[in-house]
């Protein structure tokens, strides 16, 4: 019985022209937003891989140089677009590409193609996300706002009926011809994709990147399959299409360009965040007032100086068997480090504090759940970018403080001439970066995949429900 | 309360919607084989009483029995004994006439070989080259006659038609009157609601006339002509 009619869905619909058209252009863009993301994906992968190795290549042999003004030349930590980013670029237009790693400083990510690029792609960048997110649900809602009020417009849900059908079947009838029908549009994408970053890999399938990318596909098809369930009731709550239609316009525009606006708005508003010139002038306040790395006559370096004598049971720093210098560079550097991660973490608090709106809505809006496990799975979102940011910072103290104790063990007190030779440089390993495993990811959008099950189960329940309650007459 | 007896009966069937009471205590009974045919202006209340029996909408107060089951408590059951077919089919227009009947049989649980659902439209008067066209290009009587091969493949008990002839040409609607027959013959009851007279008097065992929700007047068409018909009738509608 389900089946003969979802099957009728789907011949009625393949046979539709204007649908035909529809669902043609919408997998041409898909298509066309696969090759075009993947194809800009890798180019900016590459170059970053080009950068990155040619900064690793510039610090391991730089010239002839002192420690500390090594610890200054610095280096950079280029952010690897991770593979499926390509299907959801997220954040990562908006996002840095690189950090300057350096001693004392902590910087952020710089160079985002945002900056780069017109202020175009703050409109939107045409991705397979994009289609998927937003014009899917508008294809589905033409797709299916009329499930039901056509077959009342018409009179065939009386013959439909007085066959022995219930409401509630056909309903589930509709939405499986539906379902396979959005499917085939969807698929081939779907599938190009896969093949493609296969293909890329060298058919080399790693588990992570598979998982991520089955987790993709399936938190989609949930999505869509509530959109279909969503405009399915939506028709059976109302007599005619026109008003259906604009129900189901209606309630697209909500979720896709209201809430998420709103929510974002709100976010901003609750939650409101330093300026970045703020935030460094308080961390340089709190760090001046402690140990700055340059000032040796700072009384907290003065009393490190004391300990470091009464230690070794010398009189002078000069007699010390490790340079004081690089002591106290060091123990700046940490104290420095300590104030910066305090103030980053205050804010990137405040960020998730805004995020967490965001992921609140979802409960209001399934395509805010949808947007963000998509990024989470494409490691575009906010948390793969902060794992990254985090991961470069412990890079850049590690150096520093590599430096540091170059500079305490091997050069003299006072020592600002003796330059060591690029071999040192080429004791410290190069920056390289993992992104974290699906798993991490999946973990960091709870909320979101809560709220995309219980999407699923309000419209399955109460949407169904309700079909019950369609006026027929 | 179960009544064998009847294959459609009405017991005190009341509809009202918000202002209008559209039927007020309709009482009838029809036997199986019988032809009952229901007259009256429009808005009379002859679709309300359909729709009652069809399960569409609920009564007020009263029931509507088919084949001895209440129709408001055994919605899907009830749906096994009984075919309709409305004033004006509208069918899927992407499927063919054959697709249709293919589909809608299915849903009913028959599961008919091509060949059956060819010969049940020739029988509802569809050239066989007519059903493997478009429904969307079919006129309304063709769309009628699918109508009818549906109501008819589907062997139901009970048959519950609201204008069927409505839009049909002299010839088919003759073929239509001799199925009805047929079916009768066989045991089906049928349910007609129409506004021709001749045709009521022509098929009918029972006629019976409906003015303002109120049925006024069962007549058996054995009994008088259908002059004598019309002019009862036209004599209730201006009264």
């Amino acid at each position: 019985m389900v089946k003969s009619i979802a099957q009728k869905e789907f011949i009625s619909t393949l046979r539709d022209r204007r649908f035909v058209v529809l669902s043609m252009l919408v997998l041409l863009l898909l298509l066309a937003a696969t090759v075009v993301g993947l194809y800009s994906s890798h180019t900016l992968q590459q170059e970053r891989q080009v950068a990155q190795e040619e900064v690793n290549h510039q610090f391991h042999n730089s010239a002839d140089r002192h420690p500390h003004r090594m610890a200054h030349y610095g280096s950079f930590a280029f952010r690897p677009k991770s593979s499926l980013s390509f299907l959801d670029f997220g954040l990562d237009s908006f996002t840095g590409a690189s950090v300057f790693m350096e001693a004392h400083k902590q910087n952020s990510a710089n160079f985002s193609q945002a900056q780069q690029s017109s202020s175009l792609i703050r409109f939107g960048e045409m991705t397979v996300a994009f289609v998927l997110q937003m014009l899917l649900p508008l294809l589905i809602i033409f797709l299916c706002f009329g499930a039901f009020t056509q077959e009342k417009e018409t009179g065939t849900l009386k013959i439909l009926l007085s066959q022995g059908v219930s409401p509630r079947q056909i309903a589930w009838a509709k939405i499986a011809g539906y379902s396979k029908t959005v499917a085939l549009v969807v698929t081939p994408a779907l599938l190009l994709a896969g093949g493609l970053l296969f293909g890329q890999n060298g058919l080399d399938l790693q588990p992570d990147m598979l998982w991520r990318l089955l987790l993709f596909m399936a938190f989609y098809l949930v999505y869509f399959f509530i959109f279909i369930v969503l405009s399915v009731v939506v028709s059976a709550l109302h007599q005619r299409s026109s008003t259906s239609l604009v129900t189901l316009l209606g309630i697209w525009i909500l979720c896709c360009v209201i809430i998420p606006k709103a929510s974002a708005n709100l976010g901003n508003t609750l939650y409101t965040t330093p300026t970045k010139a703020q935030m460094d002038a308080d961390v340089h306040e709190e760090v001046a007032k402690g140990i700055d790395g340059h000032n040796s006559q700072d009384a907290r370096a003065e009393a490190l100086k004391k300990d470091l004598l009464r230690k070794y049971g010398v009189d002078s720093v000069s007699q010390l068997p490790v340079n004081v210098d690089g002591i106290i560079m060091a123990v700046g550097e940490e104290q420095s480090t300590k104030v910066y991660r305090e103030h980053f973490e205050k804010l990137t608090g405040t960020f998730q504090k805004q995020n967490r709106i965001s992921e609140l809505a979802a409960f209001l809006n399934p395509y805010l759940a949808v947007r963000h496990l998509s990024m989470g799975m494409a490691s575009s979102d906010f948390p793969h970018y902060l794992h990254f940011q985090n991961k470069a910072e412990e890079y850049r103290y590690h150096l520093a403080q590599g430096l540091n104790h170059i500079q305490a063990t091997r050069l003299k007190y006072h020592d600002k001439t003796t330059r060591l030779s690029s071999d040192t440089w080429k004791e410290f390993k190069p920056f390289t970066y993992e992104t974290p495993p699906v798993h991490w990811a999946l973990r960091h959008h709870l909320l979101s995949l809560t709220a995309l099950v219980l999407w699923l189960c309000l419209v399955c329940t109460v949407g169904m429900r309700l079909v019950h309650k369609t006026q027929i007459v | 309360m179960i009544h064998m007896e009847f294959a459609l009966e009405a017991r005190q069937l009341k509809k009202q919607y918000q202002d209008k009471l559209a039927l007020k205590g309709l009482n009838l009974q029809i036997e199986p084989g019988e032809i009952f045919c229901l007259l009256g202006q429009n808005g009379a209340g002859k679709s309300t009483t359909i729709n009652l029996f069809l399960g569409f909408i609920t009564p007020t107060s009263g029931a509507a029995y088919i084949n001895g089951l209440e129709v408001a408590t055994n919605q899907l059951k009830v749906k096994e004994y009984l075919a309709y077919i409305p004033e004006n089919v509208m069918l899927y227009p992407n499927l063919t006439g054959l697709e249709n009947l293919a589909l809608f049989s299915s849903l009913a649980g028959f599961d008919y070989s091509p060949e059956s659902l060819m010969q049940y439209l020739i029988e509802a008067g569809l050239p066989s080259e007519a059903a493997t066209r478009k429904v969307g290009a079919y006129s309304k009587g063709m769309r009628q006659k699918v109508g009818i091969a549906i109501a008819v493949a589907k062997r139901a008990k009970v048959l519950l038609l609201d204008e069927p002839t409505s839009g049909l040409d002299p010839k088919a609607s003759n073929e239509f009157s001799d199925l009805l027959l047929k079916l009768s013959s066989q045991g089906t009851a049928i349910f007609m609601a129409t506004h021709d007279i001749f045709r009521a008097k022509e098929v009918g065992t029972r006629v019976g006339i409906m003015h303002e929700g109120e049925l006024v007047d069962v007549l058996s068409t054995a009994d008088l002509n259908a002059n004598e018909l019309e002019n009862l009738y036209l004599n209730y509608m201006h009264a």
